[in-house]
């Protein structure tokens, strides 16, 4: 494979596996911005290291571990941080997720049919809090209700969902 | 781990999300993070939902209206709509996400010295006028709610002879796979395999509920049982009576008389409240009154009919399918409107040339075969190519200029891998030349081309049905048909012999004078645009008859076609 086509794969790669390296990232850090920030830095890290990318070996996995690390110096730089997971825990973390954001394309087209099961109010306020990334505050101002009322709708919108993503990919599985 | 945990894990990360967790909060999620496994798995699924939800709302996929059935047409390309099953909305500002995926772009961009193409790079060359690229853009899950049941399957249905159905239940095909519920047929074997790997053979009229993978409740009907040492435990109920398998073969008989258990082979479990349970060996058979009493019966194997014995059922009913296929082919390749018409039944396995099987014969029309093999058809009698390496196709010269056009051809998915998986497609694209093909999103797409290359003038209207495809319809044999009809400027696609979708084409954007030239099935030859994403279009699966007609048929004639041809 000459240098061009092996630069071509490696994008290619890189593009398609965007999305799962920002679910795995994520799940590790909780925090949308933050998330943005260390996939850039693992993006780069990624491109510097493009002579140990081998073309014939999955590429996931190699990014993967290299995310792994750089979430983890994330973690260790920003101490004093405000932090959902210590790097330990993140370590430990890192294996499931790993195993499920491999599985994120399958997620997102198993949520699409799950949010339509929702009411059309829950759904509204689930819309308004993942998709629209408005806070919980603004949008029991918007919408006319209390935030406890808000967070309590919320949360049983969640278990739903998640529920109802988790069966139905076992169900594509199954078939 | 308690559901408890669960909620607790739940609401901890939702303060989390909200900036609301104190320190104490914080300590409290990790120390439940650190207890178990499971804990973790929860804790992982509701952040990589809240990953996807905050993706897909980047990608403004937060429409959730039921919008099914409903032929979707994109007119307008825009070069930053280029991913096939995202579409940014018009005038989107750049989004945190969009921030950082072109960041990422730039970054490989520059480091590459060149530009790439990643997913929001600009795509399409300007220079260039493929008119088809990416907006086509749909958002993906429109599948209809009734067909994902299949995925949520118990069983698969794998062998079905001489069946009919009751009036009120929809008739179903070899490989669809039983939700739990029940499942009926008035006449003829169903053969049922179970997902714990028990086969069962049912003969109608019967009426079965199925529970789980492993247990299905029996109302009436004669069945067979099967269960290999893997699927032990595999259970049938009637009434408060289970029969538990032991590993074995037994039959099952339910009437209004009772039931009748046999065990043919290897040992069966009978269990019944309130009553001591009873073990079932190889050669031993009992019968259950409606009053509850057993008595002793004679093993009649004969009357259950065996696997064996249903296969050599099936072949004959495979071979009679292929006969009436094989008259009505012999009728179709006389009709005048007839363009071109392979049926794939060459014998010579060798030979590179796909000969078409108009009569009278028309050598010009034959097809050179490249890269794809032959491999099995609908029936074994027959063959049919199969389309695997980007290479693969199957080249065709048409000469002529026509109106109205029927696209018929019956082909087996292995997976929609491209972009834009072809059926058919003409080389250059030109004006008045037609494309037909499958979307990754699994929507067959067809447009014709209003305009010449180099000239000013609308863009081709594309003609979108819904997604019809699904993983479980994987090696399977589909039939498609598209007929662009002229005098109604309609566009109507059909699966199986049923309307997917009709869609009106506006006047500005429809071609009375259509042509195809030189053209590739299964494949594209000459992309108008360099980028292997959308230029390579390399179908996987298999193609078994393929015609094309310079008129536009009727829903009639389409079912017809489906009827005659179905294996």
């Amino acid at each position: 494979m000459t240098g061009s086509d092996k630069t071509e794969h490696f994008v290619q790669q890189l593009a398609t596996h965007q999305n799962r390296l920002y679910g795995y990232v994520f799940s590790l850090l909780g925090d949308h911005t933050r998330t943005a920030d260390v996939l850039q830095e693992t993006n780069m890290v990624l491109w510097r290291k493009i002579d140990e990318f081998q073309t014939d070996k999955a590429f996931l996995p190699w990014a993967f571990a290299i995310a792994r690390f750089q979430v983890l110096a994330h973690l260790r730089d920003k101490k004093r941080d405000r932090l959902l997971l210590d790097a330990e825990l993140a370590e430990t973390v890192s294996v499931e997720t790993e195993r499920q954001a491999q599985h994120l394309d399958e997620l997102r087209e198993a949520l699409r049919p799950c949010m339509r099961t929702l009411s059309a109010g829950n759904r509204d306020l689930v819309e308004r809090r993942y998709f629209r990334a408005m806070s919980i505050s603004e949008i029991a101002q918007e919408v006319d209700r209390t935030v406890s009322a808000v967070k309590v709708a919320l949360l049983r919108s969640r278990r739903h969902l998640s529920e109802c993503i988790q069966r139905r990919m076992a169900a594509e599985g199954d078939a | 781990m308690t559901p408890d945990r669960f909620k607790e894990l739940n609401s901890l990360l939702l303060d989390w999300e909200e900036g609301t967790l104190n320190e104490a909060g914080v300590e409290r999620l990790r120390e439940i993070l650190r207890t178990d496994d499971e804990s973790r798995a929860h804790y992982v699924r509701l952040q990589m939902m809240t990953a996807a939800m905050s993706l897909d709302g980047e990608a403004g996929l937060d429409d959730f209206s039921a919008d099914d059935g409903v032929t979707q047409a994109i007119e307008d390309v825009s070069p930053e709509d280029v991913s096939p099953k995202v579409r940014v909305p018009a005038g989107a500002s750049l989004s945190r996400y969009g921030r950082w995926m072109l960041a990422a772009a730039l970054l490989v961009g520059l480091l590459a010295g060149r530009l790439i193409q990643l997913e929001l790079a600009d795509h399409a060359d300007k220079s260039n006028e493929g008119d088809e690229p990416g907006s086509s853009i749909v958002v993906t899950d429109k599948r209809d709610e009734s067909e994902e049941a299949t995925s949520r399957g118990v069983a698969l249905i794998t062998r079905l002879v001489d069946v009919t159905w009751p009036a009120d239940q929809r008739s179903m095909e070899v490989g669809d796979a039983l939700p739990p519920g029940a499942f009926e047929i008035a006449a003829g074997y169903a053969q049922i395999e179970f997902f714990c790997g028990a086969t069962v053979i049912l003969e109608g009229p019967a009426e079965i509920d199925l529970k789980s993978p492993q247990l299905a409740t029996v109302h009436r009907g004669t069945l067979r049982a099967q269960v290999p040492p893997a699927a032990r435990g595999f259970s049938l109920e009637v009434d408060d009576l289970k029969v538990v398998d032991l590993g074995t073969e037994f039959g099952l008989s339910v009437t209004d008389e009772g039931a009748n258990v046999q065990v043919f082979d290897g040992e069966v479990e009978l269990l019944q409240p309130q009553s001591t349970k009873r073990l079932l060996t190889a050669g031993k058979g009992l019968v259950r009154t409606p009053d509850g009493e057993y008595e002793e019966t004679v093993v009649t194997p004969d009357s259950f009919l065996d696997i064996a014995t249903l296969e050599s059922r099936a072949q004959g009913q495979h071979d009679e399918r292929y006969e009436r296929w094989r008259s009505w082919s012999e009728e179709l390749r006389r009709d005048p409107r007839l363009i071109t018409y392979y049926a794939f039944d060459q014998t010579d396995g060798w030979n590179r040339r796909l000969t078409n099987s108009l009569e009278p014969a028309n050598s010009e029309l034959d097809g050179a075969i490249v890269g794809a093999d032959r491999s099995p058809g609908r029936w074994l009698a027959k063959s049919s190519l199969e389309f695997k390496r980007p290479g693969d196709r199957v080249r065709v010269q048409i000469q002529g200029e026509y109106g109205s056009l029927t696209f018929s051809c019956w082909v087996k998915i292995d997976s929609l891998d491209r972009w834009f998986n072809s059926l058919f497609l003409t080389d250059g694209y030109n004006k008045g030349e037609p494309h037909w093909q499958i979307l990754d999103t699994g929507q067959l797409y067809f447009s014709v081309r209003p305009r010449e290359r180099g000239e000013e003038g609308p863009v081709d209207f594309k003609a979108l049905s819904p997604p019809f495809w699904k993983p479980s319809l994987s090696g399977r044999w589909l039939h498609l048909a598209t007929v662009y009809n002229v005098p109604r400027a309609s566009i109507t696609h059909y699966l199986n012999g049923e309307v997917l979708s009709e869609a009106s084409v506006p006047t500005e954007k429809m071609v009375e004078e259509t042509r195809i030239g030189t053209a590739s099935i299964g494949n594209w030859s000459v992309p108008t645009q360099a980028d292997s994403r959308f230029a390579i279009r390399n179908l996987n699966g298999s193609m078994d008859e393929f015609a094309l007609f310079a008129a536009a048929l009727t829903t009639d004639e389409i079912k017809e076609i489906y009827h005659n041809g179905k294996p």
